[in-house]
């Protein structure tokens, strides 16, 4: 909400410059987003009147104006303004004056006639966009007197965030009690004696209150005989200093009263209410209601609202209804100045989309307390402004009245709390100034009964007292220290440096990490081309989506990074190498997955280092690297029938027969869906049975001493032929003098028969215990190439 | 035949200067030394001399010998460095051309930003704990002091599932869950996902949250500070400065707003501060008593403070993007700049 300096002022004194009161309110918890000076860029600009017009002698356009600007003698201000008249009041720029367009105001000749000074529209002053013609001013200003001070800009808008606990801090009188607790000057509350006529209120009307719980107090006063009309210019000035919209005085001495107080009020006509009463009660089925903003509203039975003997008359605390509105034929008023239950206002507003100055104080909750003062100060301002008589005595239904909250208070609780060392007399001063009574119930151990102001809805414990205390006496002042107490000492967490190994193999292997929405479109797995019944489909849906892209919770990674690499390949960057880590969403569980793309091109694709395209065995070796660094090795690849992936090259990764992953390229039909023009190789696997057979137990192994003895092996096997049969063979036959087979090639073609390749491998032979003889090596190799011939037909390539 | 060597030698020692190779080189030792070499040939007469002369004759034929010898090796020394320099020097290469640079990636900025904040809690003895992004009501509010007709349940524009669940708005629903598995001492941090209906230049409707929870038995609001202040300077300087607000949340009391001075202008005030020289960086407070009746602990026996702070934020103090979306879209060209 806004609130201005000159406004504030009314109700309390302060010096305190523009940006020291913003700095100061800030740091008591009311967060000043802005502070605009009203008429900063107007100084030298005056209220002037055009005494007399003479045509120029050189120019057709241009007329010469004897300006009155309070001095002893006019000026002569040389003008081309179409609207300009003798009796004119318009505001002058005075020699010397920068005016905010940039111009500075000299003394100057048009077409040799001088001109001291300069007759303004509202552009030039920056209040407008209307350059038409000069700012007409209003007769009854002072002339000579300065513009922004005549037009009320000399004032400074402070634009404050309110937080939710403190609506009594939605008003002036509100603010101007936090300056209080700053400054412990006293407040000036606006002084009430009304004048009361003759006739009595409860001859006129009457209020029944049928939900207490909704509606704990309402109260009434009738003015009669008033004029409906323009407000006077102060009232309209406060009023739009702070961005409210001016109707008539009726209506905006209700709303300056509502800024001024906190406390909505609402004026009837009271000769449109049916049987001249009020009845506070909940809608009846099917009711209707127009309200102001002529919107016929239906209402269910939970909606409190104000009624005559007959209808809704208006939604209680939120808006009024447009058949009993202020007109200008209105005479007598009916002012309403209510309290309403929070959570009902809320409620209602929400379920019918209104939201006003009344609904937000209330929905808050607003200070039960403010509804007479404010009700009497309405109604003499009504009475004084709009000429009406104010009836005798006032409507006061107030079923809901609570006696005055009282909380203890340790004086020690709260150094304890805050880590201060604060004394007890400097406790007492805040809470004094704040608006509460500070009573020592117990002074010998410095305890306090306090008494809460009505206005202080929010303060139902001590620690909201000690809050209060924190905040007067300063969060910059509170000492700083560090943390005393024991560490504690955390349990491992296996996961964590299974993902951490993952994520350091993964960068460090040249893949970008990638970061996702854990949202994605329902569509994605008929694009990723999984069956009708897998489970992956089974999704959490969100309620409120913000698109249909983001309508569901992910249960795989992959189409994220297939997305991934579609925006890429769209903005021509086709080195797609991504990885993610993230948890997923299956129904009652977020279990953690790592995948990762290969797609486009790999390598820099410099001179020394070419592009190439990836192969599904970059793709495998990545998922072998993952599997090592988590120090997993019964790992077993196995072709699927997953429809994602190309049907002869994709893997399932089994540990101990059970899947934790799927490797391989993607299926064509999913490239197409993803617009992607060249092969794409995914994994996903899963970091729960990662980190569940993860093994980072460590022994050393003796650093062999004895040479090992190199022999390569090149046999013709058939083509279909898996390359890790023969592995398995060696390795049986050999035993433990094997120490490793590597498989260094694979040929086809002219060399070997159709149907066949040749598979050529080294085999490392080592003993622990002795230098092998070449003897040994030989008949132990001849016999592995017997096996290997007898159990897979394979013979040695010469 | 004195004289014969001494013609030999300053003969032998004539023609190296004239030897330009390797290969002439060679020749010319076997001209001398070779078997049927000059001064093997000298050497063989050696026989016909007399008894007083062989031994005179012997020491010259020696001294020419190693004096030869010497001046051979020495040619040879020279030619080859010279031939291994012409070698290198046909070796050259154009030193311009790409070097071959080992592929190696890098993590999100966002990430980055993520484990250097768990890093400086870590060090200060926080534990980092995880938990669900699907929460329930009563962990997301009620738990946290904030019943269903809160107008604080304003502040969070909830994404809620079909089945009655929400994804959570913030990273306390984990604080909850810790206190109640946990008896205090509890000092943890959360960092994880959040999600809040909003999408603009300055929001993603997923965000990351790094949390703190602080419980014993007596811990104040100065310690609060202490802890903010400590990461705040290792975060971004030890000339940063700290400012705490008054704020509302209704799950801390005192709760405060952190403000930093501003990483730009250091707190003299510019565009990226609004003039203010202030940057808020996150919100804290101590715990309400309420949030800790709701896990069982005492008020009167423990206190505590708790933080949050969103990533994307501190990470973009840093990184200075103008529309944060740009994390999520995964672009290469964005991935590698960090």
């Amino acid at each position: 909400m806004n609130v201005t300096q000159n406004w504030l002022k009314t109700y309390i004194d302060f010096d305190f410059s523009p940006d020291k009161l913003a700095e100061r309110l800030t740091m008591l918890g009311i967060e000043v987003e802005s502070v605009k000076q009203l008429g900063a860029a107007l100084e030298g600009v005056l209220v002037g009147k055009v005494d007399a017009i003479r045509p120029h002698p050189n120019a057709d356009k241009l007329v010469l104006c004897q300006v009155d600007i309070g001095e002893t003698d006019a000026l002569q201000i040389v003008c081309g303004a179409p609207n300009v008249y003798e009796g004119m009041f318009a505001p002058v720029a005075t020699i010397g004056t920068a005016l905010p367009t940039g111009i500075t105001i000299k003394r100057a000749k048009l077409r040799g006639e001088e001109s001291h000074g300069m007759l303004c529209s509202e552009k030039e002053l920056g209040i407008s966009d209307e350059a038409a013609g000069l700012m007409e001013l209003s007769s009854d200003l002072s002339i000579g007197s300065p513009l922004t001070e005549a037009l009320g800009l000399d004032d400074v808008i402070f634009e404050l965030e309110i937080t939710p606990n403190r609506p009594d801090c939605l008003s002036m009188i509100g603010v101007a009690r936090e300056i209080r607790a700053e400054t412990g000057n006293d407040l000036k509350l606006p002084q009430v004696n009304g004048q009361e006529g003759e006739a009595d209120i409860n001859e006129l009307t009457s209020v029944i209150i049928d939900d207490p719980d909704l509606c704990p107090r309402y109260a009434a006063r009738v003015i009669r005989g008033v004029k409906v009309g323009e407000s006077p210019a102060w009232l309209k000035q406060r009023l739009e200093s702070i961005g409210v919209g001016v109707i008539n005085n009726i209506v905006d001495i209700t709303n300056f009263v509502l800024m001024e107080y906190g406390q909505p009020l609402h004026a009837f006509d009271y000769h449109k209410l049916t049987e001249n009463r009020i009845v506070v009660r909940c809608a009846a089925e099917n009711e209707q209601i127009k309200t102001l903003d002529e919107e016929e509203r239906n209402l269910i039975p939970d909606m409190l609202v104000i009624a005559d003997a007959e209808k809704p008359v208006a939604l209680a605390g939120i808006m009024g209804g447009y058949d009993s509105e202020i007109t200008e034929i209105t005479c007598d008023v009916l002012l309403e100045s209510a309290n309403f239950q929070p959570s009902s206002v809320r409620a209602t507003a929400k379920k019918l989309g209104i939201h006003t100055e009344a609904s937000y104080r209330f929905e808050r909750g607003a200070d039960p307390e403010a509804v007479i003062p404010a009700l009497d100060r309405a109604a003499q301002l009504i009475a004084e402004l709009a000429g009406g008589t104010l009836c005798e005595d006032v409507i006061d239904v107030y079923p809901g009245r609570r006696e005055p909250l009282q909380i203890q208070l340790r004086a020690e609780r709260v150094n304890f709390i805050l880590g201060t060392t604060l004394e007890t007399n400097e406790i007492e001063q805040i809470l004094s100034r704040l608006g509460f009574n500070v009573e020592a119930s117990q002074p010998e151990e410095n305890i306090y009964q306090i008494t809460v102001p009505s206005f202080r809805g929010d303060i139902t414990r001590e620690i909201d007292l000690i809050e209060e205390i924190a905040r007067v006496y300063g969060y910059d002042n509170i000492p700083t220290a560090l943390p005393k107490g024991d560490i504690p000492i955390p349990a491992p967490n296996i996961s964590v440096e299974v993902r951490r190994r993952i994520k350091h193999f993964l960068l460090g292997s040249g893949m970008m990490e990638s970061v996702n929405y854990s949202f994605c479109h329902p569509n994605c797995f008929d694009k990723i081309r999984l069956a009708a019944d897998n489970s992956l489909r089974d999704t959490l849906k969100l309620r409120n989506p913000l698109s249909p892209e983001m309508s569901i919770l992910r249960t795989t990674l992959l189409p994220s990074l297939l997305e991934n690499a579609q925006h890429n390949h769209n903005h021509q960057i086709d080195n797609i190498t991504l990885f993610e880590l993230s948890t997923v969403f299956i129904q009652g569980a977020e279990p953690a997955r790592v995948a990762g793309i290969l797609a486009g091109e790999i390598g820099e694709g410099v001179y020394g280092n070419p592009h190439r395209s990836p192969d599904f065995f970059d793709i495998k070796g990545t998922v072998e690297g993952v599997l090592d660094v988590c120090g997993t090795t019964d790992y077993v690849f196995k072709k699927t029938d997953d429809p994602t992936f190309h049907p002869g090259r994709n893997a399932e990764v089994l540990l101990e027969n059970k899947r934790i992953g799927i490797l391989g390229e993607a299926h064509p039909k999913v490239l197409e869906s993803y617009e992607l023009p060249y092969k794409a190789y995914l994994f996903e696997l899963d970091l729960e049975a990662l980190a569940d057979a993860a093994d980072f137990s460590k022994r050393f192994e003796p650093i062999p001493i004895y040479p090992s003895v190199l022999r390569d092996l090149a046999i013709v096997v058939d083509q279909e032929m898996q390359s890790d049969m023969p592995i398995e063979i060696i390795y049986s036959t050999g035993g433990e003098l094997v120490e490793s087979v590597r498989l260094f090639d694979v040929y086809v073609g002219d060399q070997v028969p159709e149907d066949k390749k040749s598979l050529a491998y080294t085999i490392t032979y080592h003993s622990a215990t002795e230098t092998l003889t070449d003897t040994a090596v030989n008949d132990l190799h001849d016999k592995v190439v017997k096996q290997l011939n007898q159990e897979l037909g394979a013979k040695l390539r010469m | 035949m004195k004289t014969e060597l001494e013609a030999i030698q300053a003969e032998a020692l004539e023609a190296l200067k004239d030897v330009n190779s390797l290969d002439t080189l060679e020749s010319l030792r076997i001209a001398y030394f070779g078997r049927k070499g000059k001064l093997t040939d000298v050497m063989k007469g050696m026989g016909q001399l007399s008894n007083e002369e062989r031994p005179i004759i012997g020491k010259l034929g020696n001294e020419v010998r190693a004096a030869l010898t010497e001046a051979f090796e020495a040619a040879k020394n020279a030619l080859e460095s010279q031939q291994q320099e012409q070698q290198l020097e046909a070796e050259s290469i154009d030193i311009t051309l790409p070097g071959r640079k080992p592929a190696y990636g890098k993590a999100h900025p966002v990430m980055q930003t993520l484990e250097r904040i768990e890093a400086i809690f870590m060090q200060m003895g926080f534990q980092v704990v995880t938990g669900p992004e699907v929460e329930t009501e009563h962990y997301n509010f009620d738990a946290l002091n904030t019943p269903p007709d809160h107008p604080a349940r304003d502040l969070h524009d909830t994404f809620y599932l079909t089945d009655g669940h929400l994804l959570r708005t913030h990273n306390s629903p984990v604080q909850i869950r810790a206190m109640e598995n946990q008896k205090p001492p509890v000092r943890i941090i959360v960092p994880g996902k959040a999600y809040r209906v909003d999408y603009d230049v300055s929001h993603t409707p997923m965000f990351h949250q790094v949390e703190g929870l602080l419980v014993d038995k007596h811990v104040t609001f100065s310690e609060l500070k202490g802890v903010l202040v400590s990461f705040a300077r290792q975060m971004f300087g030890d000339q940063t400065q700290m400012r705490f607000r008054p704020h509302f949340f209704p799950f801390t009391e005192p709760s405060a707003e952190v403000d930093i001075s501003c990483t730009m202008c250091r707190g003299k005030g510019c565009r990226s501060c609004g003039h203010t020289g202030w940057i808020e960086i996150l919100g804290a407070g101590a715990v309400d008593p309420e949030v800790f009746r709701a896990v069982n602990y005492d008020p009167e026996e423990v206190t505590g403070f708790a933080f949050g702070m969103g990533v994307e934020r501190i990470a973009n103090l840093q990184f200075r993007i103008p529309d944060i979306r740009t994390f999520y879209e995964n672009d290469l060209r964005f991935l590698h700049q960090f």
